[in-house]
């Protein structure tokens, strides 16, 4: 469930980049779950032929993701088809990081890929003679083709999913699993999110497959008879037209999730390299490189289990690495308490690194907020995990025993801690109150704040901006004197706030995508 | 059968009146808890003004004695002259006089962190020891109270816990026995991390709850943004 904050930080996103239209139907559908397209008329209330437009550009940004559903209710046994529109949270907060993205991307390979996956952000998604075409005038037609290999090899681009995919509903025993394992209320909505992803992602063999005809090979899996079933009735679905008359095409796209990888796996190494050695760190980088394009779920708790040569071999790539021999290697590993399998194999629990980097940055914004005391009341409870008693906490931390019920009761107003009040019943009556960390509900809360920072931080660059326009207008050769510093200013300021929003980003991430 | 207690010639209550006796044997049955002087009312169900008397009286023959409770500082605790005031009541032994005694825990904190770096790494039992052998402190510090200290240093991530491993720097440590190392220090190239969220105004903002786009308090009129982007 999207927060609040993180509703209002994405609509401010798309409005900035797409219009208050698009910004409108997005905000109808991240607060309403996925419509068809005449209840979004309904609720965004605009018009059909302008939902039809939002959509079409939603779709083509990789927003919003479109579906059926069969509907077998009703008075005869017809099943009815409707399509319903999905938005993709994620996909519109990833917007915010296309220069990381594209940082990366330029890090790794060479301008003309660059040059090409910048198109393919800028675009959302493209055919092959559509990027030969935008590219024409730089590079020639077998160049854009090597360009896209090269991008797709190293996984920054993909096939784009389905436009509209069956949603197959999940079959008794599926349902039955989930009923033993959760609630079916708590569970509904990611459930739908995850199995419309899944339905209309490619299949994993294609998803990264350049072929030249790609009619020739589609007909040619499609005769294979070892296909599954619920393959083959995908496919069907990909043959025909959307409802909003998207064509079915090979299309590429960015693929995010490469990049989450990337991402969190540098997040880890360098709280590796701040809690331990940069030795260490080399160590764990090397492993988590050599395992990367095993992993499949950005979310996944442990790395994939790499055996030792391969981490060495990826140890010996770093100049700083080339001292370590392999026992130096295992011990580092050890050290790191990585587990050891089968084949000399090691694997590390991430999550475990990452939420040791969650619990720094709450702690670093209460030090910062609430003072020194209030740290380290904070720091207890959080280490501790179960209820204290607050004349306890009092002890535990020297902190003033008059002082400690106020330090609690400000950090419970802000939602910092949980709070349980027990009365006793004896020859008098008294009441203790109990404090603890709930973490899960405190780090959705956090998470919320840096939504609402960010949308602070971003509408504040807006508002900087539209103050130093006709500073920005100038023609260079008046730009002097005081005139000059004003816009040195505004540039610093800009610089200051960008890179606070670049930062707070990194954060978010850590928070909700790792 | 429960036999009535015998009067013991010896008991100081000789020669007191009825109210006062009362009274005394109240406050000497709570022992080094004590009790508060509207609680003795209530429970003996006296009058006030004959409460206060006696009270009076019996703290002019030193029979009993008025304690400061460190929760209710404001409140009159009475005790038997007999009884030391419990931890409870005094607050414990990092407590003087009802206050906590910071200059004496913050001595017994900076010698704690001196002792860990000059030892580079050490235990509980190793702390205790060079302080006792120092004997920098008038009052002995016991090995549970330099235990609490080393918790609050570590809460303020002054040091860092460990167990030994039993080799290496730990060589000297008996295997799996806590043991405290100096955090690394800020200025040494590798500071702590300090939170991107709190080193923006939104972050630290006592107002973010009030905080909205379109309201009073807003990110654009907003004056904490306007200290921090003055350059």
């Amino acid at each position: 469930m999207t927060t609040q904050w993180g509703i209002k930080y994405a609509v401010h996103i798309i409005s900035t980049h797409f219009g208050d239209l698009a910004a409108r139907v997005c905000e109808c559908l991240l607060r309403r779950g996925p419509l068809s397209k005449h209840n979004i008329v309904r609720f965004a209330e605009t018009p059909l032929k302008q939902v039809h437009v939002c959509l079409l550009l939603l779709i083509q940004q990789n927003i919003v993701q479109a579906y059926i559903v069969e509907d077998t209710g009703g008075m005869d046994d017809v099943v009815k088809q409707t399509t319903q529109y999905m938005v993709l949270f994620d996909n519109i907060i990833h917007r915010t990081r296309f220069p990381k993205f594209m940082t990366v991307v330029a890090q790794e390979l060479d301008k003309g890929c660059t040059e090409l996956f910048q198109s393919l952000l800028q675009h959302g998604r493209l055919t092959v003679e559509k990027m030969i075409q935008i590219q024409e005038s730089s590079y020639g037609e077998e160049s854009v083709r090597e360009n896209l290999a090269k991008l797709v090899h190293a996984h920054f681009v993909e096939r784009c999913p389905a436009v509209e995919p069956l949603l197959v509903p999940p079959s008794e025993e599926e349902l039955a699993a989930k009923k033993r394992s959760r609630s079916a209320k708590v569970a509904a909505e990611p459930d739908i999110m995850e199995r419309v992803i899944d339905a209309a992602a490619p299949m994993e063999s294609k998803r990264f497959l350049i072929i030249r005809d790609d009619i020739t090979i589609d007909s040619e899996m499609a005769d294979d008879g070892s296909a599954n079933v619920g393959e083959k009735r995908k496919r069907s679905f990909l043959a025909s037209n959307s409802e909003l008359g998207i064509k079915e095409e090979v299309l590429w796209r960015a693929n995010y999730e490469e990049f989450l990888h990337r991402f969190k796996h540098n997040a880890c190494v360098e709280d590796v390299r701040q809690r331990v050695d940069d030795s260490a760190a080399i160590a764990l980088s090397a492993m988590l490189e050599s395992s990367r394009r095993m992993e499949s779920k950005v979310k996944s708790r442990t790395s994939v289990p790499v055996p030792i040569n391969a981490i060495y071999e990826e140890v010996m790539k770093d100049e700083a690495g080339r001292s370590m021999t392999l026992d130096d290697l295992r011990e580092y590993l050890e050290h790191l308490k990585c587990d050891r399998g089968a084949n000399d194999s090691y694997s590390i629990d991430l999550k475990s690194i990452l939420e040791l980097a969650q619990n720094e940055e709450v702690e670093s914004i209460v030090l910062k907020r609430y003072g020194e005391d209030s740290h380290r009341i904070f720091r207890l409870l959080s280490k501790a995990d179960h209820l204290l008693e607050t004349s306890k906490i009092s002890k535990m931390v020297f902190v003033d025993q008059k002082e400690t019920p106020n330090i609690l009761y400000k950090l419970w107003k802000d939602k910092y801690l949980h709070m349980e009040k027990v009365t006793v019943v004896g020859s008098q009556q008294c009441e203790f109150l109990l404090w603890k960390v709930n973490k899960s509900a405190l780090w959705k809360n956090i998470l919320d704040d840096m939504y609402h920072a960010s949308l602070n931080v971003s509408l504040r660059v807006v508002h900087e901006m539209e103050q130093g326009s006709e500073l920005l207008s100038l023609p260079p050769e008046k730009r002097e004197g005081p005139l000059l510093v004003k816009l040195e200013r505004l540039r610093n300021i800009k610089r200051v706030l960008e890179e606070s929003l670049r930062k707070l980003d990194d954060s978010m991430m850590l928070f909700h995508d790792f | 059968m429960s036999k009535r207690k015998r009067p013991d010639s010896a008991a100081p209550a000789h020669g007191l009146t009825e109210h006062e006796k009362t009274i005394y044997d109240l406050i000497k049955s709570k022992q080094d808890m004590g009790i508060f002087s509207q609680d003795i009312r209530r429970e003996t169900k006296l009058l006030p003004n004959m409460v206060t008397k006696s009270l009076k009286s019996l703290l002019a023959k030193n029979l009993i004695k008025e304690v400061q409770n460190v929760q209710h500082k404001g409140r009159k605790h009475y005790m038997a002259s007999d009884f030391e005031p419990s931890a409870e009541i005094t607050g414990g032994s990092w407590y003087h006089e009802g206050a906590l005694d910071k200059t004496f825990i913050d001595l017994v904190r900076k010698t704690c962190l001196s002792y860990i770096s000059s030892l580079k790494i050490a235990t509980v039992e190793m702390i205790y020891d060079a302080i006792k052998r120092s004997k920098l402190f008038h009052v002995e510090c016991s090995q549970e109270q330099i235990a609490e200290i080393l918790r609050t240093l570590e809460l303020d991530n002054q040091i860092v816990e460990f167990r030994s491993t039993g080799c290496g720097e730990f060589a000297s440590i008996p295997i799996l026995r806590v043991c405290y190392k100096i955090a690394k220090k800020p200025g040494s190239g590798k500071e702590p991390k300090v939170s991107p969220m709190a080193s923006i105004p939104c972050g630290v903002c006592p107002r973010i709850g009030y905080c909205s786009p379109d309201g009073i308090i807003n990110p654009i009129t907003c004056e904490y943004y306007n200290k921090f982007l003055d350059f």
